[in-house]
């Protein structure tokens, strides 16, 4: 239980570090530009506009349905594995186009990592889960991969727990180790974005806390998007955060703003609990 | 009691009857394949006892008794009035029912027939003489009868008048025993060098042959060719013919000794020492000494070949046919039946087309398997296997090499048959991996592709190995399509041997199903081949269950290491 207190001291730390934000000060890690998606008939995203800021955290905020697991999975273009969706509108990673025909999406993918809202451990060992990334680029010398698991699991402060097993299945452990475990194999190609996608719903207060520490840590290194259904969890760890209702942006700003004094009054209803 | 006032509609709302039915119908089927098993199993194993030899008088009435030395096989009850019909003389008082007994009498070339039906009723004077010895031969069956005497060179070396253990019967018989165990170890080194040395020397007189006519066809024989060609030759035939002369000289070794046996009507017959597998006296043998006779026996089944339009011998190139065939079919059906189901569920666009194709290939596996026979003879054989025959194997036309029923076509026949099963479940394996592990891969900047091989497919491959089990099962048991395809009676070798290119899938082969076949149904012996045709039917069941306990492993194994991520 004490890793609860500290964790609580380290919100709060957090919490102060977010005075003071304006987004026209960030550097532009992605651009989404008129976006809109559509599945089949319906549009799911009706035109979203905004930047994901490098090096912060930027959550998305709002009710089941509304289109924010979908544009985050737009980042890495995982909605190709979709037959019927269809896309307009660009979003820039660094200003390339990610939509643009001849985007190698492998290599998209390899720089925008995903996290998934249920852990997705391969049945392989840690090891080689962790490993799994760099094998695929094609990374076989024994002494980088050692070392780039081991930094990956420390990244994603894992490897305390796992060092002495490294070479069990990966299907032996915890929830919260195994979505921690997904967090380091994500982090060991040495992606500049990544995207978390509920990573924390499936677990319990401890293991989220641990989760939500680890997301404060990486900010150092990676821009992060992050989807949750937790407002708390949105305002505990994200630097800025975009409310999205049917399929529209409805307000993108600095999450102490946000949260404090919405500009909208839709964004008000919904983080004081009227709807969602 | 609440339970008695119970009616019968409550009790059938209660759900217990589909209970029992269930439960009656499980019940039903166990009973039903433990009885098949238990039946092939005990018909086919007693085969190898070695039973009492009892001797007795037959007298019919108003026929002249005679004496019998024979072994029980079966017993039935028949009426009297069937038997007269059948032509028998029987007392007009006689009983209703009589018990009529299936003896094994033996002796085929002294009486003509080894079996025949007694009615018990009419044997007399029954005992089980303790020198009456029973032999296994090479040719014409078992022989029942009494040793009066073993030459060397047609020189007495031990004689006896007794029929019973005197002193001088017993060292007769010791003697005689010498004398197989000599004959046997000479017949063994016969069959190794007619087998292995002469196979050999034929088997590269015949690649000479081979060569010599493709530099013919190809306009190459030049005279220095043919000079090489004709010294290789020569060689050989140097080397043949110090086969042979060895051969020669052990023919006359093993056909030094012979035996004076003295059959149930009183004549005395001469005989070989070399035509007999095993003699043994089962009226004097303990319960050890036959259960060791008899384990004997089995591994003589399983070990040898058979003989006597095999009705005689044992099934060993059977078995050895029927599990390459199995093995070499499933390495040809597992890799197309796996990319057949990952083409047809990861790329192919799931439009009317794949729907046609996935319909029609899980029709395929309805299609009768004599169908699949006669395509293989057809497509395989006379289309592809000649086509195979003119382009590569010219110089031995106009026999066929691969334009014939061989253990490859037959393998490919049987894939064929088996691959929708192995697609239809590889399909549904890989439907079942989760998408989010796809995802998982993808995400980490793997290609569809690598994400398949690295993971969806280890995690299907349980499934696919339950598509494999599944194809074993119906592949073993197969024998319609076969007997089109490749098998024979009697495959005169192996399809793996020492020769070059050691597999010969171009070779006809035996299988242990067509065996039953032939053995049930096209043996000149009925009563000879009856027990064979249970005991191989239980090998067969016994060689199937093997396949499968195997791959059932692996596939245990499998599971056990990509245990699903359900959670």
């Amino acid at each position: 239980m004490s890793n609860v207190k500290t964790h609580s001291i380290d919100i709060s730390a957090m919490q102060r570090d977010q005075q003071a934000l304006s987004i026209e000060n960030e550097k532009v890690c992605l651009s989404v530009k008129d976006l809109h998606l559509y599945y089949g008939e319906k549009e799911a995203l009706k035109g979203v506009n905004m930047i994901i800021p490098e090096k912060k955290v930027t959550a998305f905020i709002g009710p089941s349905g509304c289109g924010k697991s979908t544009l985050l999975r737009c980042f890495n273009r995982m909605n190709d594995l979709v037959d019927s969706c269809r896309i307009t509108g660009e979003i820039n990673l660094h200003d390339n186009n990610i939509y643009s025909k001849g985007t190698d999406v492998a290599e998209l993918r390899r720089r925008v990592g995903m996290v998934f809202q249920k852990p997705n451990p391969f049945p392989k060992s840690i090891y080689e889960n962790v490993a799994y990334g760099l094998r695929i680029q094609g990374i076989n010398k024994k002494r980088l991969l050692d070392e780039t698991v081991e930094w990956a699991l420390r990244s994603a402060a894992l490897w305390d727990e796992v060092k002495d097993r490294l070479h069990e299945s990966a299907l032996g452990m915890s929830g919260g180790q195994q979505q921690r475990l997904v967090i380091a194999r994500t982090v060991a190609v040495k992606p500049e974005v990544l995207l978390l996608d509920e990573p924390a719903s499936a677990l319990d207060p401890i293991s989220t806390l641990k989760i939500e520490e680890l997301i404060h840590e990486l900010k150092n290194e990676f821009t992060i998007a992050i989807v949750t259904h937790n407002m708390q969890q949105a305002a505990r760890v994200s630097d800025y955060t975009a409310f999205m209702y049917m399929g529209d942006l409805v307000e993108f700003g600095d999450t102490n703003t946000l949260f404090t004094n919405p500009g909208k009054q839709q964004t008000e209803d919904y983080i004081t609990g009227r709807y969602g | 009691m609440k339970m008695q006032k119970k009616s019968v509609s409550e009790w059938v709302k209660s759900g217990d009857p589909w209970v029992w039915l269930n439960a009656g119908a499980v019940a039903i089927s166990v009973i039903m394949v433990v009885g098949l098993l238990l039946l092939i199993a005990v018909r086919g194993l007693g085969h190898f006892w070695p039973a009492d030899v009892m001797q007795a008088t037959y007298s019919l009435p108003g026929e002249k008794s005679y004496t019998i030395a024979a072994e029980r096989v079966e017993s039935v009850e028949v009426t009297s009035a069937q038997l007269r019909e059948a032509g028998v003389q029987l007392p007009a008082d006689d009983d209703e029912f009589l018990q009529r007994t299936l003896l094994k009498m033996g002796n085929r070339d002294v009486y003509g027939a080894d079996f025949g039906w007694v009615l018990d009723k009419y044997l007399s004077d029954i005992q089980t003489p303790e020198m009456l010895f029973a032999a296994e031969r090479h040719e014409w069956g078992n022989l029942y009868g009494y040793l009066m005497a073993v030459k060397e060179d047609g020189q007495l070396v031990s004689e006896t008048s007794d029929v019973t253990a005197t002193a001088s019967a017993l060292a007769t018989w010791v003697m005689f025993e010498k004398s197989i165990e000599r004959a046997t170890a000479i017949h063994d080194d016969i069959k190794d060098i007619e087998k292995y040395d002469i196979g050999k020397i034929n088997h590269a007189l015949e690649r000479i042959r081979l060569k010599q006519r493709r530099y013919e066809l190809n306009g190459e024989l030049t005279p220095a060719v043919e000079a090489d060609l004709a010294a290789e030759r020569a060689q050989y035939d140097e080397e043949y013919k110090g086969l042979q002369a060895n051969l020669a000289a052990l023919y006359q070794q093993i056909n030094r000794d012979s035996f004076v046996v003295r059959v149930m009507d009183g004549t005395e017959h001469e005989m070989p020492v070399s035509k007999i597998v095993h003699a043994f006296r089962p009226n004097a043998m303990s319960v050890m000494d036959k259960l060791g006779f008899y384990f004997v026996k089995v591994w003589d089944f399983l070990s040898d070949e058979p003989r006597e339009a095999n009705t005689e011998g044992g099934v060993f190139p059977a078995i050895f046919g029927t599990v390459m065939m199995v093995l070499l079919m499933t390495v040809l059906v597992t890799p197309f039946g796996v990319v057949a189901a990952i083409y047809l569920r990861e790329y192919a666009p799931q439009g009317i087309v794949t729907r046609v194709i996935r319909i029609a290939v899980n029709n395929l596996a309805g299609v009768p398997s004599i169908v699949y026979g006669v395509f293989g003879l057809g497509f395989f054989i006379y289309f592809l296997g000649s086509g195979i025959d003119q382009a590569f194997f010219p110089e031995a036309l106009p026999s066929p090499t691969f334009g014939t029923g061989g253990l490859m076509w037959a393998s490919v026949t049987l894939a064929l048959l088996t691959v929708p099963v192995v697609i239809v479940a590889t399909e549904e394996g890989l439907s079942r991996i989760p998408r989010n592990v796809r995802e998982g891969s993808l995400a980490l900047g793997a290609t569809k592709a690598e994400t398949l091989w690295r993971v969806v497919l280890p995690m299907a491959s349980p499934a696919i190995m339950t598509g494999v089990i599944l194809a074993v099962a119906r592949a073993a048991g197969e024998v319609a399509p076969l007997m089109l395809v490749g098998v024979v009676k009697l495959a005169p070798s192996l399809p793996l041997d020492g020769n070059y290119p050691f597999i010969h899938l171009d070779q006809k082969f035996m299988h242990l199903g067509f065996h039953i076949y032939d053995v049930g149904f096209q043996s000149p012996n009925v009563e000879a081949a009856r027990p064979l045709v249970y005991a191989t039917a239980l090998l067969l069941v016994i060689v199937i269950a093997l396949l499968n306990l195997s791959a059932v492993t692996i596939r245990n194994h499998l599971r056990e290491k990509y245990k699903s991520l359900e959670m």
